[in-house]
């Protein structure tokens, strides 16, 4: 059974080195993105002393009382595929417990099941569907299957995707897959084949257009922030300051200069659209993006999208990822256009196993989901 | 001189037909004493379902030894729900190619593919019923195991579930999903035979799992889905006046007032008068079992005999073939040969006779 405890950002993060991928959520540097809460890097270790897993713990603490929630976001990086998670899993909680955790919350970055562009496609445009759950998937994978089995064994809570704690991290996903089936890089052409219409249109007006996009340093965040608070306020949302950013950069730098990218488009000199991509190995996200009202026509967020996508393609990296999709297929539903802007990609909707939760203390974890309902 | 039960035909088999349409995939089960109507018509029934044109392509039994009574009348697949275990004998090939055995131990699995590599079996998964049915990692080794024998065939998952009280989605997607994490080699679509979820549940499960087929395997709610359709009677086979202290019966009991006392068909051979526990778990039901056993000392027990829409007491305990009824003085008498209506639990009562009208 493999030993845990806590290490050093370094050790984390070299180790973090020797893996193909994690997510950008269990980068050390990510614990300094959320510095509202006490975090701490862990390791596991088997008989040899041979390290074999990390994890970023963001210990979040519960109102006037000494008790935490341990919070693993998309984590902890340990061996998903083995049979036995409870010898993974037991000596991490028994750690947290130690550390004044009331409940244990993970996120294991293991794929559930996968739906092509096609069916997502069929199912908006069918009226009778309207959850991404009610098409037959592509693909159930065993290896997700066997984790949320043992999970169930070892006394664990799937938590449901609406509600729950500040929204938690996204169960469904829209990935670009960046390899073949047997593992051979795809090349431009064959991503932007696997595109739509429109989208290939749209890139190819941009560059008609003349939009011109370029990677920007750390002092462009603010001409980035500057449209994203734009953008909030057209689409609804709230946005977070400069700071947050600029600590992000930061801190995300830190670990591989890779790591965090500023992307910018200008059209005449007029920034259109504005991403930050983030790429830890070989999975390449899509972050954050901010666009303007005014000329829309010029397809700045087409342009933009298609040089990350280039430039993950040109990095090696295995996905690109285009991060959260609500599970809703529902055509009147509010979220459908970023689905179905997602979908023109021509990736597939990809469903991770979710959030689950281990009570440490039943009472206070009862209390605090009551917490949470009174909250909204 | 019969107990009989007399069906309504088109009524009847208009139901069944209704029951299949709107349960593709439907698996009728035919177990036990065939749910009052005998195992063979139950197979003559489900043949003539699938000659209809509906989707019923297997039919159940409950333990290997009722196989003879349909295997000839019912041409399709045949699944057994009992268990395979070791210690039962294999049939003859013809009969094989056509049956499907639930297997609930990683064990009996592997004995069975030693008997027959090329056996069709379906995996069961153990619910919260905990009666049979593997564990999930049981069922991963399962998984293994048939990776290794290509030559058997999958059919899908089995899963009993247990009856009403609140939604069984939960617990069947949990359960389907260790059968996706065993990586269960199947021929086509991946099948889940499942019993006892309500007509909604059936509808969820078979959009979230269309990539699945599912199987409803359903016995009481199609074979006596509509209870109209059904009627139980006695013949009167002798009427006897009594007074008030007159003696008769096997064992001389005096007679409380006057009255008649009627001979009527169906005794304990048949199963009257002897009770099955209903599983109703409420106070008022259990009150009244014992009501009626209190009864039995002190007095005459109600039997399950109605004359004119009244229910009757025994007069004394049912005999094998026939009972004795008290029907008290002023209450109109029936004649010898004219027929009573009986309540009975179908799937506990052998009927002389079976009538399906035309």
């Amino acid at each position: 059974m493999p030993s845990v405890r806590p290490i050093s950002p370094t050790e984390h993060r070299d180790h973090l080195a020797t893996l193909p991928s994690a997510s950008f959520l269990q980068t050390p540097g990510w614990a300094r993105v959320k510095s509202e809460w006490r975090s701490e890097s862990l390791g596991w270790f088997d008989d040899a002393g041979q390290q074999v897993g990390v994890a970023l713990v963001l210990y979040r603490k519960l109102p006037k009382l000494n008790r935490y929630l341990a919070y693993l976001p998309e984590g902890p990086v340990i061996d998903w595929s083995s049979d036995d998670l409870g010898s993974w899993l037991d000596p991490m909680v028994r750690h947290l417990r130690t550390q004044g955790a009331f409940a244990v919350r993970i996120g294991p970055p293991v794929v559930t099941r996968r739906w092509t562009t096609a069916q997502v496609k069929d199912g908006i445009a069918d009226p009778a569907v309207r959850l991404l759950g009610q098409i037959p998937p592509a693909e159930r994978t065993p290896a997700g299957a066997r984790v949320v089995a043992q999970l169930h064994e070892l006394g664990w809570r799937h938590q449901g995707v609406e509600g729950g704690f500040a929204a938690g991290q996204p169960q469904f996903v829209f990935q670009i897959p960046l390899r073949a089936a047997d593992g051979t890089p795809r090349s431009e052409d064959d991503v932007l084949k696997g595109m739509n219409q429109l989208w290939r249109r749209n890139i190819k007006k941009a560059a008609k257009e003349g939009v011109e996009v370029t990677r920007g340093g750390r002092d462009d965040l603010a001409a980035f922030h500057e449209l994203y608070v734009h953008t909030a306020q057209r689409d609804h949302f709230t946005p977070r300051p400069l700071r947050y950013f600029e600590t992000m950069y930061d801190a995300l730098s830190a670990d591989a200069p890779e790591r965090f990218t500023l992307w910018l488009a200008r059209h005449d000199g007029d920034l259109v659209a504005s991403t930050i991509a983030i790429r830890v190995g070989e999975h390449a996200w899509y972050s954050y993006g901010a666009s303007s009202t005014e000329k829309r026509e010029v397809r700045g967020s087409n342009a933009i999208q298609w040089a990350m996508i280039r430039d993950a393609i040109a990095a090696g990296a295995a996905v690109y990822d285009l991060r959260g999709i609500t599970e809703t297929l529902d055509a009147d539903d509010p979220h459908v256009g970023l689905i179905q802007f997602k979908v023109g990609t021509g990736g597939e909707a990809v469903e991770y196993a979710g959030e689950w939760d281990l009570p440490v203390n039943r009472a206070l974890y009862k209390a605090f989901q009551l917490y949470l309902q009174r909250r909204g | 001189m019969s107990l009989t039960l007399t069906v309504d035909g088109p009524r009847w088999r208009a139901h069944l037909e209704q029951v299949a349409a709107a349960n593709p995939g439907l698996v009728p089960v035919a177990k036990g004493n065939g749910y009052g109507f005998t195992l063979g018509r139950l197979a003559r029934r489900t043949q003539w379902l699938a000659e209809r044109g509906h989707d019923v392509r297997a039919l159940a039994v409950g333990t290997y030894d009722e196989l003879p009574e349909v295997a000839q009348r019912w041409a399709g697949d045949l699944l057994v729900l009992t268990p395979w275990r070791p210690w039962v004998p294999l049939p003859d090939a013809a009969t094989s190619r056509r049956l499907v055995h639930t297997v609930s131990r990683l064990c009996d699995l592997r004995e069975l593919l030693h008997a027959d590599p090329a056996a069709r079996v379906v995996l069961e998964r153990m619910t919260s019923m905990r009666r049979h049915g593997m564990a999930a990692r049981e069922l991963w080794e399962a998984g293994d195991l048939l990776r290794k024998h290509p030559g058997a065939r999958v059919e899908g998952l089995a899963l009993h579930l247990p009856l009403g009280q609140g939604t069984h989605l939960g617990e069947v997607t949990r359960l389907v999903n260790d059968f996706v994490a065993a990586e269960i080699p199947t021929r086509g679509v991946p099948q889940v035979w499942v019993s006892h979820l309500t007509d909604a549940e059936l509808t969820t499960l078979r959009t979230q799992y269309g990539d699945f087929a599912i199987r409803p395997r359903i016995g009481t709610g199609l074979w006596l889905g509509d209870r109209g359709a059904l009627r139980v009677t006695a013949t009167v086979l002798d009427v006897h006046p009594v007074e008030r202290g007159d003696a008769f019966g096997y064992r001389g009991r005096t007679a409380p007032k006057s009255g008649h006392v009627l001979v009527v068909s169906g005794g304990t051979a048949h199963g009257i008068g002897l009770e099955a526990p209903t599983g109703e778990q409420s106070i008022k039901a259990r009150a009244a079992t014992l009501a009626r056993g209190g009864l039995d000392a002190v007095g005459f027990v109600r039997s399950p005999y109605a004359i004119d829409g009244k229910q009757r007491l025994f007069a004394e305990p049912p005999h094998m073939q026939a009972s004795m009824l008290f029907v008290p003085h002023g209450a109109r008498v029936p004649e010898v040969g004219e027929d009573v209506d009986v309540r009975v639990r179908y799937t506990a009562t052998a009927f002389d006779r079976v009538v399906v009208t035309d």
